[in-house]
């Protein structure tokens, strides 16, 4: 994930245990949601909102490591966001005018999939940059 | 840019861990130095520059590295 810290930083461990708690969580209530249970459609809002809080501790984990990082890690990470961001829009902005010119199924295009594709373009940026520097 | 990390380093028999560790950074960052495939910032090549009792200029040139 970063590598190349300082010792007042989070350890990779600190970082990477709320993403993966969050990641449990989701794909838990994702497949609760999914199931045919018959809850009240304000508790399914609930459970939709409730993984939100593990991200929200991951990313403020994610930040404090950035800036507890040496300074080529922070170009590195840099990069990586410099290719993941645009290719993000990229593909959101394609699949808008892709929706309007045939019907998608959303059974395979929805925010459920595209999510993992950022990841994924974050995953490409960081092994193109550190490839760069290596 | 050009720099003499590697002949200043070599010339003091310190292994790019070791250096690494003088200034603060990762081996990763001075090896992407020595190289010439990472400029470091204008804080740590001070830093450089005081750890070896050298001027920045003495150090670094401009040109490919």
């Amino acid at each position: 994930m970063i590598e190349q810290r300082h010792a007042d930083g989070p350890s990779n461990l600190a970082i990477a245990i709320p993403l993966a708690t969050w990641l449990v969580l989701y794909f838990a209530i994702r497949f609760y949601l999914e199931s045919d249970a018959v809850i009240d459609g304000s508790v399914r809002l609930a459970l939709a909102f409730l993984p939100t809080p593990l991200f929200a501790l991951f990313l403020w984990k994610f930040i404090q490591g950035l800036r507890s990082a040496d300074e080529l890690e922070r170009r590195i990470q840099l990069e990586a966001l410099a290719v993941a961001f645009p290719l993000g829009l990229l593909l959101l902005a394609t699949l808008a005018l892709v929706q309007r010119a045939v019907p998608l199924d959303p059974e395979n295009w929805s925010y459920g999939h595209v999510w993992q594709i950022f990841a994924m373009l974050y995953l490409l940026g960081l092994v193109l940059a550190r490839r760069r520097y290596a | 840019m050009k720099n003499r990390l590697k002949v200043l380093r070599a010339e003091r028999d310190w292994s790019q861990a070791e250096l690494a560790d003088r200034l603060g950074v990762s081996r990763q960052t001075v090896n992407s130095i020595e190289t010439g495939k990472y400029d470091p910032s204008l804080e740590l090549a001070f830093r450089i520059a005081a750890l070896f009792s050298q001027r920045i200029e003495e150090i670094f040139t401009p040109g490919p590295g």
